[in-house]
């Protein structure tokens, strides 16, 4: 019993240290990033109509209003970090970033470094083609005949390379792309036959470029989107995913879907 | 609008200047005291400073900047990405800057030194007082080069999520459907600086010349 | 007499597999000018660099102003203040003016204020008539011009000795004689200087003391009136031979 007394004293002194050297407040994540007032959100502003730069120079988005909403409700300012889109997990993961917010779907591999939110959003895939193709997606799985453009390090990235590792897909006829936007300036200039992507960028993409047209849509990769956050930080997590149910439940994240989504 | 949009391009300028008046000097410093210790150092320090240079110049930037850019924002030293990926193109550029350097004071010839020597001075005021200031000199046409480098080479930021130029009109690319606008833009922009930096050494580099006879 | 302000004590110098010179002894008196002569390569000019310390010896004694130069304890740099070098190739400091030639040493080794520098490298401009030439860049001076520069810029060091590496051998025929000319005032001031050259008028004319040097070692040494007159050896009679052959026979026309 007193071995215990010693351990709790002991343990109490160095909380009391830690508090003291660390400032009012205790000493989780999310008590850092409210003392501070900020949050620092990672995103990759090339991404209509999810998150992008408008004619002002400022980012919009349905992601961006939606986590400067959820800032609001922690009593914080969203400390915006634009990185390209395969950067962002490695910064939180580093603890570069507080959170990230990108579109992102849940996969095991990305588990494994980050955690996530509860879904935000649902959300399915699309094929797009050129106006002119001729060919068949009658399923998904058709999209072997063809060459094929996605954007690297997304969730439909993941699926068409597990289709070239078992064999179904020349892996020559997969290209990868920085952007959502190359790809689909490839496709309409034909250096690919298809090209696989959220469905609302997507749709987005087809409508401002022309001379484009969806194949299929439906659940390909993904599905419902979250909010990426540190591995084990579940303080930050529960709070953030509070907010998210009350968003939901109070009608503001449909409205946003219709600000910005059409539906 | 495409005027909001250009401005938005625009204000990324005084990042790329940023970080191209971090990494120049950074490696100039370093460049010339890897340079001076391969040219007077002792066999050690020689292998050394060769040693770097070769590994510095032989991985490509962005695979560098990367690696330092961890290095220098890890947990032993933390800094932004504005001041890591600076310092780190700044190591980078150390390398090349070290070679031109090394020639440069090379071309001066040992006669000079032993000069220098002969009237008393010391290695270090020889160095100091002799061989560097011409040595400098001549050094000024191939480094203008290596100064148009770093700035280009500034670009490579926008990979640890700094917003300068290239970055902004990606973005703008992504949201505009305008790819050749965008790009355009951000080309007309870095080839304006590099011209105007490159215009100011070569009028540097006449004003320092060293008066020869005229007839 | 009193003792030499140089003495050289049997210096042996080699280079790998090359014995430059060996065992070589020499005197330079207070106010002696001497002339070495002998055939390319033979380490003339190895021995002024090894007795300003500029190139190490390989064994032997220096001794300048009776202390010993080349002991383990003394210091380089502060020696070469007394020893005194103009160069076959002048080696001036390209990016200095003329004045700021002659005065670097007194400012930066010397360590003098400003001003005094500055009127003692005028002063010794002067005394090679170069002062209109104040703030010319050797890119604009002549050869001849240059090396008077470099004259100046040994003196103003106030040396006790002045050592001459082949002043003339790099310039145009035609500017020989300026040069010359300055080296025959200062010997005529008696300042002690040794003067590697081919130059066989200034040797008879000016030189105190002819030393003859052949692989590397010391064949004959006298005044000029014995050596060119009465040379001991062979070789010597041989040398001086063939050198006045290429200089027209002056010394036939006496």
């Amino acid at each position: 019993m007193k071995r215990l007394y010693f351990w709790f004293a002991l343990i109490a002194v160095f909380g009391l240290v830690l508090a003291a050297c660390g400032g009012a407040g205790g000493n989780t994540h999310l008590d850092k990033v409210k003392q501070a007032g900020l949050i620092k959100v990672g995103t990759s502003a090339d991404y209509p109509p999810f998150e992008y730069v408008d004619e002002n120079g400022n980012k919009a988005g349905f992601d961006i209003e939606l986590m400067e909403e959820i800032a609001k409700q922690l009593g914080v300012k969203v400390e915006w970090v634009d990185m390209p889109f395969d950067s962002l997990i490695a910064g939180v993961q580093e603890g570069k970033l507080d959170a990230s917010i990108s579109a992102f779907n849940y996969t095991e591999e990305r588990d494994q470094v980050v955690d996530f939110s509860i879904a935000y959003y649902d959300g399915e895939d699309a094929f797009a083609v050129s106006e002119g193709f001729s060919g068949t997606l009658a399923q998904p799985e058709d999209v072997v005949a063809y060459k094929v453009g996605v954007q690297n390090g997304t969730t439909q990235d993941g699926w068409l390379t597990e289709l070239v590792e078992q064999g179904l897909l020349p892996e020559a006829n997969l290209s990868r792309y920085d952007r959502a936007d190359q790809a689909a300036l490839d496709l309409k200039n034909g250096r690919i036959e298809v090209m696989l992507a959220d469905a609302i960028p997507m749709k987005a993409l087809v409508q401002q470029l022309g001379g484009l047209k969806i194949a299929y849509e439906g659940v390909v990769s993904s599905g419902p989107i979250n909010v990426v956050l540190p591995n084990g930080d579940t303080e930050l997590t529960q709070a953030v995913n509070d907010i998210i149910k009350k968003l939901q439940a109070e009608g503001f994240v449909d409205a946003l879907a219709i600000k910005h989504f059409g539906q | 609008m495409l005027a909001n949009f250009f401005l938005y391009i625009v204000q990324g300028i005084s990042i790329t200047i940023g970080v191209t008046l971090v990494a120049l000097p950074a490696g100039l410093l370093l460049g010339l005291g890897f340079a001076l210790i391969n040219t007077y150092g002792g066999p050690w320090l020689k292998r050394l400073s060769a040693a770097y240079s070769l590994l510095m110049r032989g991985v490509p930037p962005i695979v560098l900047l990367f690696i330092l850019y961890f290095i220098l924002s890890g947990n032993v030293v933390n800094l932004t990405p504005f001041w890591a990926g600076s310092i780190a193109l700044g190591i980078i550029s150390s390398a090349y800057q070290m070679e031109i350097l090394r020639g440069a004071l090379l071309s001066i010839g040992g006669g000079q030194m032993t000069a220098a020597r002969a009237v008393g001075m010391t290695r270090l005021q020889s160095i100091q007082h002799i061989i560097l200031p011409q040595a400098l000199r001549i050094a000024i046409p191939p480094w203008s080069n290596e100064a148009s480098i770093v700035l280009k080479d500034s670009s490579l930021v926008y990979a640890l999520g700094v917003p300068e130029v290239l970055r902004r009109a990606q973005q703008l690319s992504a949201t505009t459907q305008q790819p050749m606008l965008a790009f355009g833009a951000a080309a007309l922009i870095y080839f304006v600086l590099v011209f105007l930096v490159n215009r100011g050494l070569d009028a540097l580099a006449e004003k320092t010349k060293l008066p020869t006879q005229t007839a | 007499m009193d003792s030499p302000i140089l003495q050289a004590k049997n210096l042996t110098k080699i280079y790998g597999q090359n014995v430059i010179f060996q065992d070589i002894s020499l005197d330079v008196n207070r106010g002696e000018t001497i002339v070495v002569i002998g055939p390319s390569g033979t380490g003339k000019s190895t021995l002024l660099r090894c007795i300003n310390l500029l190139t190490p010896i390989n064994s032997g004694q220096i001794f300048l102003n009776g202390k010993e130069i080349t002991a383990p304890e003394a210091s380089e740099d502060k020696v070469r203040q007394q020893v005194g070098m103009v160069f076959q190739n002048f080696l001036l400091f390209n990016h200095l003016t003329a004045l700021d030639n002659v005065m670097i040493g007194l400012s930066k080794v010397k360590k003098l204020p400003k001003a005094q520098a500055r009127e003692k490298a005028l002063y010794e401009l002067n005394r090679v008539g170069l002062s209109d030439r104040a703030d010319h860049y050797p890119g604009q001076l002549s050869g001849g011009q240059q090396q008077r520069v470099g004259i100046a810029r040994a003196l103003a060091m106030d040396p006790s000795v002045m050592l001459f590496d082949e002043p003339t051998s790099a310039l145009d025929p035609e500017l020989i004689g300026e040069v010359l000319g300055v080296m025959e005032i200062l010997a005529r001031e008696h300042m002690t200087m040794l003067v590697v050259t081919h130059e066989m008028g200034f040797a008879r004319e000016v030189a105190n003391r002819i030393v003859f040097m052949e692989k590397g070692s010391i064949v004959e040494q006298g005044s000029p009136n014995d050596l060119f007159y009465h040379p001991q050896h062979e070789r010597t009679r041989e040398f001086l031979w063939k050198i006045t052959e290429l200089y027209g026979k002056k010394d036939e026309e006496e």
